[in-house]
């Protein structure tokens, strides 16, 4: 790979070196070459600016959760040197809550978690970021209730008036990345999927799924067949029936002795104006940053894994409510 | 596919096929053309002989369990020459299934607790002439024992007693009380079989340093009782514990079927057996010195994250019958 080391031998094997390195082995200033001095890094929480904000993060976390491991499962890229790669990295993490941190008091207890990393790369430097982890998952684990969590949180930063603002639209600072994805047709086919979910068109779940299908979404929840598929989708786009469902990347890969599979990043924007997993309706402005990876086999699709951020939905509806 | 009805179109959709008809569409009565006469079952719970039981034992089931599904995950399938001739094509077929259920009506597990059970069930057929000719399964006891809130200890005990106590109940499966069966092949050749079956022989060997050097990192292992884990320790806790329990047992793959499939990661599943005494500290508690026979199967899926820049076991799913062993240890030792 032009401009990086010789001793990453393809894209994944870069973001699972550079993980380790920097989550691991502690190399936290790595950072200072491995990301770029302005990038924008976008998690569902908020924007954080620059690699000296990713580094603060990063040891906060650290000091958190000191034996936090991330088991990278899965990068799905596009891309390549002059464009720029983009890696769509999935990790289950894991770690004990033995320090003082954003999750309050240290509870001793443990959690396992997935997340996922949508990485734009160049000549050896990250530089554009999208980052969803399940922190529904860490609260429900460490014993805490999503939705009371995020009502602390906001207590905790200030109250309403001063507590961060999850990322919106409006606060998007561009990095250089401005790639859709590629043009393989398992991309186009999970896009396809997720878009007519999205239109309430939740019979293709039965079309498209293998009924054998398991299923992992965020609070650490996961299931079998299309039941389980149906009622969390459904739970999710009733809870915002009206919002504008877009996708914004797509990627699609059949690499040898792997399963076709595909990760497609996209968003609802819109109102809170449906009951469903987050209460009656509040009219609150919410913006639902979404990854979704999948794996297909000869019977559908075999495995499907989605992150949002049900924390950062919370705090939009609770500030939202602080506001009026 | 010689010799089977032409509606199948290969052997996952045959198995996955007759699977559905005999549970979900209620087909029960199939099984006496699906399987052929005098069928043998071995699960390591008992040895069953003959269609008549296993329609009798699909029944009780089903009327414990009326919402039962049965979810095909994956058939990891190989051809069987040794049973292949001019009328028949002939094949073994390790097929790995979630089964989902409620228990809602009176039955072997006791009056009905109305939970919501889901827990796994390989097994392993051979087909030939449309039907059944051979089965071996191992369904995850543990799994469902302890999701309908026992402990597997306890349920074992009381399971004896109303089999009507030592002398009377379902005696488990081991050597003693097999019944050879039609199907004596081995399995084929492919090498991710092979590879598989050297991964579990060096770890049964108590080389388990073999885990980080063909494990992925991120392996995703689903293991007895239900247990979800992962990564390198997750499959060194497992399998040592196992091994542990039975540290001077005699180790023996039985079947290995490796396969390379469109659409498919690169594939495995075993059938094994270790066979010796309860003499160690691990998953089974005290040692009793009891003399106990593990039936195992297990499947894996392989993916591109192994040790350096190769290969890596990326999944893995591995069954044996708590509660068969239980049921051999509380035997030999008396403590009922």
């Amino acid at each position: 790979m032009k401009g990086f080391d010789p001793r990453f031998a393809d894209l994944p094997d870069y973001i699972l070196k550079i993980t380790h390195e920097i989550w691991e082995e502690r190399r936290l200033r790595t950072l200072d070459h491995y990301y770029a001095p302005d990038i924008p890094m976008r998690f569902p929480a908020g924007i954080v600016h620059g690699n000296r904000g990713t580094i603060d993060g990063t040891l906060a976390t650290l000091a958190e959760f000191p034996d936090r491991r991330l088991l990278g499962e899965d990068v799905i890229w596009s891309g390549d040197e002059e464009a720029g790669f983009l890696s769509s990295h999935r990790l289950v993490t894991t770690g004990t809550h033995l320090g003082h941190g954003a999750f309050g008091k240290p509870t001793g207890r443990s959690f396992v978690i997935r997340a996922i990393a949508d990485c734009a790369a160049k000549d050896g430097t990250i530089y554009d970021e999208w980052l969803i982890r399940d922190a529904s998952g860490i609260v429900r684990q460490l014993g805490k209730d999503p939705k009371r969590f995020a009502a602390k949180q906001i207590a905790r930063e200030g109250g309403p008036g001063k507590a961060a603002r999850p990322f919106a639209p409006a606060d998007d600072i561009p990095g250089g990345y401005a790639s859709r994805g590629n043009d393989n047709e398992w991309g186009a086919r999970l896009a396809s999927i997720l878009t007519r979910i999205m239109d309430k068109d939740i019979a293709v779940i039965r079309a498209e799924y293998d009924r054998a299908v398991r299923t992992e979404h965020p609070g650490a929840r996961g299931g079998w067949s299309w039941d389980f598929a149906e009622f969390e989708w459904m739970n999710l786009r009733t809870a915002f029936p009206s919002a504008t469902f877009a996708i914004h990347h797509v990627i699609g890969r059949s690499d040898p002795a792997q399963p076709h599979r595909a990760a497609v990043r996209w968003s609802l924007d819109g109102r809170h104006d449906g009951f469903g997993d987050f209460g009656p309706p509040t009219g609150a402005p919410v913006h639902v940053m979404g990854i979704t990876h999948a794996e297909f086999g000869p019977w559908g699709l075999r495995r499907e894994f989605t992150l949002f951020d049900e924390i950062a939905i919370w705090k939009q509806i609770l500030l939202h409510q602080g506001d009026k | 596919m010689k010799g089977f009805d032409p509606k199948w179109r290969d052997v996952p959709h045959f198995v996955m096929g007759i699977t559905r008809e005999i549970w979900e569409d209620r087909a029960i009565a199939s099984l006496t053309h699906r399987y052929a006469p005098g069928l043998i079952v071995r699960s390591p719970a008992s040895v069953v002989v003959d269609n008549s039981r296993i329609i009798a034992a699909t029944m009780a089931t089903l009327a414990e369990f009326p919402d039962r599904e049965l979810l095909g995950e994956d058939v990891i399938w190989c051809e069987d020459p040794a049973r292949t001739d001019a009328t028949t094509d002939a094949f073994l077929s390790s097929h790995r299934l979630v089964c989902t259920a409620t228990h809602s009506r009176p039955g072997m597990y006791g009056a009905p607790t109305g939970r919501r059970l889901a827990y796994r069930i390989l097994a392993d057929c051979a087909i030939s002439h449309d039907r059944v000719t051979d089965e071996w399964l191992v369904r995850d006891q543990g799994a469902i024992v302890r999701q309908l809130g026992h402990d597997p200890v306890a349920w074992t005990r009381d399971l004896i007693a109303r089999e009507g106590g030592p002398e009377t109940c379902v005696q488990p499966m081991t050597p003693a009380n097999d019944v050879a069966g039609p199907y004596d092949g081995r399995g084929n050749d492919n090498e991710w079989g092979a590879r598989y079956a050297g991964i579990v022989s060096r770890i049964m060997a108590a080389d388990l340093a073999v885990i980080p050097r063909e494990y992925d990192r991120a392996a995703t292992l689903e293991y007895p009782g239900g247990v979800s884990d992962r990564g390198w320790s997750g499959a060194d806790r497992f399998w040592l514990g196992l091994r542990a329990a039975f540290p001077d047992a005699t180790f023996t793959i039985e079947h290995v079927i490796g396969r390379e499939d469109p659409l498919m990661p690169p594939r495995a599943a075993l059938r094994w057996s270790l066979h010796g005494k309860h003499s160690g500290w691990g998953a089974f508690g005290t040692p009793s010195g009891a003399e106990v026979y593990v039936m195992g199967m297990c499947h894996a899926e392989f993916g591109p994250f192994g040790a350096a820049g190769g290969a890596g076991l990326r999944r893995e799913w591995a069954l044996y019958d708590e509660t068969a062993i239980w049921k051999q240890i509380l035997l030999r030792t008396g403590d009922l």
